[in-house]
């Protein structure tokens, strides 16, 4: 009896308790064909990968972006947000900041990942980019999800406005080949199937490796480089590269970067986020091509 | 078998080295047919890039991989003579796994890589394998003795430690590249050959042979054990002694070269005594020819199976060898 009297209080205050309203819902479809039920109206939301918090930050109202990955540092004010681990994915810390909706970029979040967040009450909604095209309609697709449309299509309109009068100038005649490496060894480089391949055709010049791995960053040996023997090589300085690169594998100076000194160093985190500052980054391109 | 013929295994072992140089000439980016490779080898054009490519780049991985199989074989078979164990390999040393960590230190703990010009995971790996080799010698002497099972025991715990210690540096790893290459370099590669670095690991494996050819009769001995090569006067101390410093110096420079390519040094002593006797005259030069000839055969497969960059070797010696000597011991039980 005394048990059932002191449950009473607790009763009370379940009693108490406003009844759940019903959030208005949509279903929706991610760049992975996931069936996702999402809440209409967002109200806490964050990003598994820099890119993506890069556009949350964009298109979505800044105070609804609960937390931040230890790689993003872009925009500063992202840097004031509390951190979550990506890699490893921190499920417990994601699921403690109750996000609405958890957005990050095929590749980065494993799926696996992502299904047992859903199962916590967590979507994961993934965007997949191979075209700078589909960034824009990337930026779009989170404006309708955050419930703010005009402001993803303003974005995405701007940017594509930026792009079209950069990408205006005539087009050489043969475009030069472009070797962007990620690392030095085991030598890596952007493949044919990245983002990296549509933004220097933009840029007006073309991936230089046009096979198409199973890697989006397939490892290079030298004799593959020598037979490529492209026109500029990305990856750091020509001071720099020479000193480290072209140092240890000095049969690589024989390719045309190297005898034309067109080799050149690329910002990083550009090239490698697939958000808002995509159209920055084939300008960047575009100045390095033309040197 | 009952009737070792070791000129017929050492001829064999010859012949399977050249005719695998051969075709791993042929393999790579540019398209070669036998012709080219003939006529870059009598009159080697460095201007045009495929004759570069053959002569720089393909000729240096091929000796390198022959000059690590060859060592890791020999020096596998020096062990498994030293501790009287089947399991020995040339990594009961703590050489691998020193290597190892010294390589992982400099990827994750240097981004750039090169120190003062130097480029540093091979010097690392090198510092890291004769570091553990000298540490797990340490613990496996008494008053100057080296003793078989302690050094056996020493080797297990300083490879354990080195292999924890590697795996707290990647762990802690910020770089995506640099856990790249952690794990590039764990499987093995003779990509990074180059004319420059042969010299070591030639020489290394020159003076094993030379030397060991005036010690085949002490090695068999000491497989009687300590008691009994000691009362045939043979000078055991100082004799383990030279095994070690031998292994030690075939397997350091190979391992900073190559990484820990596995398996061959368990393989090959195992399929040498197999093929001729347990003490055979020829045995230390017929395991160096099918070590090398089994790592070249590897490589090759690894570059054809998977282009351009090749499946990593230490996985393609695991995948073929594991078969084989599974094979080999149900033969001879």
């Amino acid at each position: 009896m005394r048990f059932l009297l002191l449950l009473l209080p607790l009763a009370a205050l379940l009693g108490c308790q406003p009844a759940p309203e019903q959030a208005a819902t949509v279903v929706t479809t991610d760049d992975l064909g996931r069936r996702l039920t999402l809440p209409a109206q967002p109200r806490r939301v964050l990003a598994l990968a820099p890119s993506m918090t890069e556009m949350l930050y964009a298109v979505a109202d800044t105070a609804t972006i609960v937390a931040r990955v230890p790689q993003d540092n872009y925009p500063a004010a992202v840097l004031q947000k509390p951190v979550v681990n990506n890699y490893p994915v921190d499920l417990e810390k994601l699921v403690l900041l109750r996000p609405d909706i958890v957005f990050t970029i095929d590749g980065i979040t494993p799926v696996d990942d992502a299904q047992r967040l859903q199962e916590v009450g967590v979507p994961v909604f993934y965007q997949r980019f191979r075209l700078v095209d589909d960034v824009f309609t990337g930026l779009e697709k989170l404006g309708r999800l955050l419930g703010r449309p005009a402001r993803g299509r303003r974005v995405a309109d701007s940017l594509r406005t930026e792009l079209k009068a950069l990408v205006a100038a005539p087009k050489r005649a043969a475009p030069p080949t472009v070797l962007a490496i990620t690392w030095q060894d085991p030598i890596y480089c952007y493949g044919q199937n990245t983002l990296f391949t549509d933004q220097i055709r933009l840029a007006g010049g073309q991936n230089a490796v046009t096979e198409t791995f199973p890697q989006p960053y397939p490892a290079l040996t030298r004799e593959y480089i020598l037979k490529l023997n492209p026109d500029v090589l990305l990856g750091g300085t020509f001071e720099k590269m020479d000193s480290t690169f072209f140092k240890n594998y000095p049969e690589l100076r024989r390719i045309k970067a190297y005898q034309n000194r067109r080799v050149f160093a690329i910002t990083g985190n550009l090239m490698e986020r697939p958000g808002p500052r995509v159209v920055e980054a084939v300008r960047e391109l575009q100045q390095l091509l033309k040197k | 078998m009952k009737n070792p013929r070791p000129l017929f295994w050492l001829l064999f072992g010859v012949l399977l080295v050249l005719v695998l140089a051969l075709g791993g000439l042929r393999v790579g980016s540019y398209s070669t047919s036998y012709g080219f490779v003939l006529n870059t080898l009598q009159h080697y054009d460095p201007t045009d890039p495929a004759q570069l490519a053959l002569v720089q780049l393909r000729l240096p991985r091929i000796v390198l991989a022959l000059l690590a199989g060859a060592s890791l074989a020999v020096s596998g078979y020096l062990l498994q003579t030293l501790v009287t164990n089947p399991l020995a390999d040339p990594y009961l040393l703590g050489t691998a796994s020193g290597a190892s960590l010294g390589a992982i230190a400099s990827f994750v703990l240097v981004p750039s890589l090169t120190v003062a010009g130097v480029y540093l995971p091979p010097v690392a790996a090198l510092a890291g394998a004769f570091g553990a080799t000298l540490l797990v010698v340490a613990l496996g002497t008494r008053r100057g003795r080296i003793l078989p099972a302690p050094l056996l025991l020493a080797g297990v715990a300083v490879g354990a430690l080195a292999a924890a210690l590697g795996s707290l540096l990647t762990f802690m790893a910020s770089a995506e590249g640099s856990l790249r290459s952690v794990v590039f370099w764990a499987f093995g590669s003779f990509e990074r050959a180059g004319w420059d670095v042969l010299p070591y690991p030639a020489a290394a494996l020159g003076i094993s042979l030379f030397v060991l050819a005036f010690m085949q009769k002490d090695l068999n001995l000491l497989l009687l054990g300590e008691e009994r090569a000691a009362a045939l006067g043979l000078p055991v101390a100082q004799r383990r002694w030279l095994l070690v410093l031998l292994a030690a110096g075939l397997t350091g420079g190979v391992v900073a070269l190559c990484g820990p390519v596995g398996f061959v040094g368990l393989l090959i002593p195992h399929l040498t005594r197999g093929l001729l006797g347990t003490t055979g005259r020829y045995n230390l030069l017929v395991c160096a020819l099918l070590g090398g000839g089994f790592l070249l055969a590897c490589d090759l497969l690894a570059r054809l199976l998977y282009p351009p960059a090749g499946l990593p070797v230490g996985l393609v010696t695991a995948l073929f060898g594991v078969p084989f000597f599974v094979y080999l011991l149900r033969k001879n039980n």
